[in-house]
């Protein structure tokens, strides 16, 4: 018995060395690559594409010769849409990884509980989601939290902006009453919210549904009292698993409001196909039309179809893109992978996106690296998505008044 | 004698009850009651095969939603190679669902009959694991819809319009709830299952192979949610994560109406569906719906539950 | 003898209690959010025991993180106090919602206790000005800051303490009470248990656990929200493990938990694209073929094992 202790302990021993001298082989020969640590939902078709658009970046810049003469390497976890899967993600690559930089994000509510371990390394971060305002809260004070997607209230700001604008330019288009249909979760719920504060030179009326995501499906109480309230823009804030149906109930009962608006993350592959679709307005950060205008779009675009052999179909595909991109050029231009000079790099950031827009980070209103703040104005016209507003990036013309047919 | 005259008196008030509620319904919130019927249609036509394979062989199937969730991708994936329409993808549904169906069963049901009760949970919570992550691999997690003309065609009544389509939810399950009444009162095969039901070692007694009828029923529902998939499709989208909230209301629904009681799954799921369009009709309340389900799913087991104890 | 009979105990306890010393961060996370899972599958299987299916566990948990967070953020009590409270809060509302709930049986008593989950769930989303509404709240810090070890070790206290509570109730007048519910009712009541009472204090007490572990889980990290607090994960991943570990006892949901935490952990590393098909097909086959669940599995094998020894 005592023998056989003493022969156990000894494996045991043995087994350890064995593990430490491994994990020594390992990272030295390890040392030459730049490591990226990215958190992703990897079951979510958002979190799968900008997966996906990340491996598609790092063997095109490894191709290019890689950062500094030295390779990029990716390391993906799956948060599973969970926080403490993804507070566990970040433990795994800041310890086991030991990444450089982290990258990556989806929702809000994986994020917040992610910041808390973030904020153990206090590593270079640079985040494509996240974007309710609570999250902002959370990453107050952090110099090395650079954060990707607009906020919110940016959000918000910017159809103010682009609904002003788009009121000059075409007098046709007058908005002075809106109803807003969100799904009463987190996302809908923050969106009418800071909506209601972006808006409030409009006359505002909003009323909550359950999203066909979680079981519901049935809007025609909420259409029918907007019908009632007989808005000139009607907006609705769900999710991609309510988009034909709502268009179909509104169409049941002849609701037809002049501007017909829809802001889920993302649309049903098949929604164009739909005589519905024709006329809708959308809300959303990238199209597959801006290649059209963009050649860094069209390059994505094509290489990410040449790669994977499916389109990108959410724009947190572009966005995986943009996200290592960013990293890797700001690697480049400090020359070393020291947090101070990395973070002044990532500063003087000037990247033109496959989203259109050229990616800077500026101050927003608690942190100081906020990286886009505009949305895109879109328009579903012949079963295409074109942009119409910021006319910068314009693909056609708005029709308008939306006819329902 | 007289506790039979009285329960029918009870039966017969109890219709007229609800007849005046509908008629003051139709008046005073025509939509709610229209669109009520419609929702809680719905809910009754999931429900009531799952409420077939829980009174029959025991089991509450928790891959129940996630059944529909493959019809549902059966006919849209059968429409876009064939152009066949979701309605009449119904009838290879059945098929091919009742192929599916029976080797769930014999895979893996059939082993864990004689296993403690609570691993049969397990069991059908793991193969629905299984049904929406193959779903996931395969078609992503973007939901998918047909464009489909019919389904937001409207009806108009004096002032009222409304979508007629929904109708077929309500329609299908009183249907389907005749046709199940009739298959286990008329039928050799559902007088089996009734007596497997009630007394599985009695009906064994009495020659009853109770493992064939088991497959069976399980068999025949699976064919039948797989059927209703596709007639979901029709008006929702598709996306792996579809059908788990069905199971749940599903199972709500046979607990209120209580568990053999086909036809109250019918009246209880028109009953929820008219209540939450009740909430949903006044502005401001909306958020409430969801407690109406559940407040309503709660007081009437506990009425049930209290008036079994004071008889 | 008797003393090596202790021997895997003290082993399994003194690995528990120095895990953070000879394990980084990540293992300490991982271990962390296992143990909450552990807490919540042992406090089901505890009143699983009396017979009774509880669909709860979700909605207890919400509860109790929401009372904690409010608690903290409104008065400015510790965290360990506001932690305590969410537990009281989730034990009262179980201990009255009881008297009504628990004279419903079998399924009835589980879609009731699922409904009143739901509802707990709509009736905090419902009221913004408190809550934070569909949003939720956020804390400005969390516990420990964050430190997983101290996570760690405050998460394994709260386990602990429900094994050490399971094992009471195992070996004392109520287990007795509980299993002869769980056997046959009418017996017990003949018998001269007040089978009632026994019931509500153990729904008590279990929904209290589920309760502080929703306090904790909250504080570790930082914010709740209805979505998250109440999500089914906190009903189906515990009842799956006490399911797989083997019900009826203490270890087996221990055991299950401990199991099916490392497993989707390393499932999730090794298969990044549909690890949750295979980790659902493992459930299925091991449900297959061990209907007595690991724990059950274990003791046949031991048992075996024994009467080979003796033979020889």
């Amino acid at each position: 018995m005592s023998l056989k202790g003493k022969r156990m302990g000894l494996r045991v021993w043995a087994l350890a060395i064995l593990v430490v001298v491994g994990v020594g082989l390992f990272v030295a020969a390890d040392e030459g690559t730049i490591k990226l640590g990215a958190i992703l939902p990897l079951g979510d078709i958002t979190g799968a594409q900008a997966s996906k658009a990340m491996q598609l970046a790092v063997a095109e810049i490894n191709a290019a010769g890689g950062v500094l003469g030295r390779q990029l390497e990716l390391f993906i976890v799956d948060d599973e849409s969970k926080p403490d899967k993804g507070a566990a993600a970040v433990d795994l690559l800041a310890t086991v990884d030991n990444v450089d930089v982290f990258i990556g994000g989806m929702s809000s509510g994986v994020h917040l509980g992610e910041l808390p371990a973030l904020k153990k390394y206090e590593k270079v971060t640079v985040w494509i989601g996240a974007a309710s305002s609570l999250v902002e809260q959370a990453a107050v004070g952090l110099d090395w939290y650079f954060h990707i997607h607009p906020w919110d209230y940016l959000q918000g700001a910017s159809y103010v902006q682009g609904w002003a604008d788009l009121q000059t330019q075409y007098p046709l288009i007058k908005i002075s009453k809106v109803f807003w249909a969100y799904e009463d979760g987190a996302f809908g719920t923050s969106s009418f919210q800071g909506s209601l504060v972006a808006f409030s030179n409009w006359l505002n009326s909003g009323e909550p549904f359950k999203s066909a995501l979680l079981g519901g499906g049935d809007y025609r109480s909420v259409l029918r009292h907007a019908m009632d309230y007989d808005p000139d823009m009607f907006v609705w804030v769900g999710y991609a698993a309510d988009a034909l149906p709502m268009m179909e109930q509104a169409a049941e009962i002849g609701f037809t409001p002049p501007l017909f608006v829809g802001s889920p993350p993302g649309w049903p592959a098949d929604f164009g196909t739909s005589p519905l679709a024709e006329g809708v307005i959308s809300y959303g950060m990238w199209a597959p039309s801006i290649k059209d205008v963009s050649p860094v779009s069209q390059h994505f675009w094509d290489a990410y179809i040449a790669k994977f052999s499916e389109q990108p179909a959410t724009y947190f595909a572009p966005l995986g893109y943009t996200n290592v991109y960013v990293v890797a050029e700001a690697i480049q231009r400090a020359g070393t992978l020291e947090k101070q000079a990395l973070i002044t790099a990532l500063e003087a950031t000037n990247y033109a996106s496959p989203l259109g827009e050229t990616l800077t980070f500026t101050p927003s209103k608690l942190i100081a690296h906020q990286g886009f703040r505009n949305q895109k104005i879109l328009q579903w016209q012949d079963g295409q998505q074109q942009v119409i507003w910021p006319f910068a990036y314009a693909t056609a013309l708005p029709r308008y008044p939306f006819t329902g047919k | 004698m007289r506790l039979l005259r009285r329960l029918r008196r009870g039966q017969v008030l109890l219709l007229l009850v609800s007849l005046g509620v509908l008629v003051l319904m139709m008046l005073w919130k025509p939509y709610a009651l229209i669109e009520g019927l419609q929702r809680g249609g719905l809910y009754a036509l999931i429900a009531l095969p799952m409420a077939l394979i829980l009174g029959v062989v025991g089991i509450i199937n928790l891959a129940h939603g996630e059944f529909m969730m493959l019809g549902a991708y059966f006919a849209y994936w059968l429409g876009v190679y064939t152009g066949l329409d979701p309605l009449v993808a119904m009838i290879p549904a059945l098929v091919a669902f009742a192929l599916l169906g029976a080797a769930t069963y014999l895979l893996t049901i059939r082993r864990a009959l004689k296993a403690p009760e609570l691993n049969q949970l397990l069991l059908t919570f793991g193969v629905a694991m299984v049904g929406a992550e193959f779903a996931n691999l395969m078609w992503t997690s973007q939901p998918l819809k047909p464009h489909l003309s019919y389904v937001y065609s409207s009806m108009t009544l004096g002032k009222l319009r409304f979508g007629a389509y929904a109708f077929v939810y309500t329609v299908s399950a009183i249907v389907l709830l005749v046709l199940l009444s009739l298959f286990l009162r008329r039928t050799r095969l559902g007088r089996a299952a009734l007596a497997v039901g009630q007394n599985p070692r009695g009906a064994k007694l009495v020659g009853i192979d109770i493992n064939r009828t088991y497959l069976a029923i399980f068999s025949l529902s699976i064919a039948l949610v797989g059927a209703i998939g596709a007639m979901f499709l029709t008006r929702n989208s598709v996306f792996p994560s579809a059908g788990s909230p069905y199971t749940m209301k599903s199972f709500c629904l046979i607990a209120l109406a209580g568990i053999g009681n086909l036809p109250s799954v019918v009246w209880g799921g028109f009953g929820l569906g008219i209540a939450e369009a009740l909430v949903l009709s006044f502005r401001g309340y909306g958020g409430w719906a969801d407690v109406v389900f559940f407040a309503v799913l709660v007081a009437v087991i506990l009425g049930r539950s209290y008036r079994r104890q004071t008889a | 003898m008797r003393i090596a009979r202790y021997v895997p105990y003290l082993v399994g306890a003194a690995v528990a209690a120095t895990f953070p010393l000879f394990s980084g961060a990540y293992l300490e996370q991982v271990a962390g959010a296992t143990l909450i899972y552990l807490t919540l599958a042992l406090s089901w299987d505890m009143l699983l025991r009396s017979g009774q299916l509880g669909f709860g566990t979700a909605g207890f948990f919400g509860l109790g993180s929401y009372a904690a967070v409010l608690l903290f953020l409104n008065v400015g009590v510790q965290p360990f106090v506001s932690i305590i409270f969410g537990g009281i809060v989730a034990g009262v509302v179980a201990l009255l919602l009881g008297l009504a709930v628990l004279r419903l049986r079998g399924m009835y008593f589980a879609i009731t206790t699922l409904a009143l989950a739901g509802i707990f769930a709509v009736v905090l989303r419902n009221f913004p000005s408190l809550t934070g509404g569909a949003e939720g709240k956020m804390l400005p810090s969390c516990i420990f800051s964050g430190d997983t070890a101290n996570v760690y070790w405050l998460i394994l206290v709260v386990a602990v303490m429900t094994i050490v509570i399971s094992e009471v109730f195992e070996r004392t007048r109520i287990h007795v009470a509980l299993t002869s519910i769980r056997n046959d009712e009418r017996v017990a009541k003949s018998s001269g248990v007040n089978v009632f009472k026994y019931l509500v204090f153990v729904f008590a007490v279990t929904s209290a656990i589920q309760g502080i572990a929703g306090g904790v889980y909250a504080h570790v990290f930082g914010f709740v929200s209805p979505e998250g607090s109440f999500s089914a994960n906190f009903l189906l991943l515990p009842l799956a493990m006490a399911l797989l570990g083997g019900i009826h006892s203490t270890w087996g949901p221990v055991i299950g938990a401990l199991v099916l935490g490392a497993l989707s952990e390393y499932l999730k590393l090794q298969i990044p694209y549909g690890h949750l098909l295979v980790y659902g097909a493992i459930i299925v086959v091991v449900i297959l073929f061990l209907p007595q669940g690991l724990s059950g599995a274990a003791r046949a094998w031991r048992g075996r094992s024994h009467a080979a020894r003796g033979a020889r």
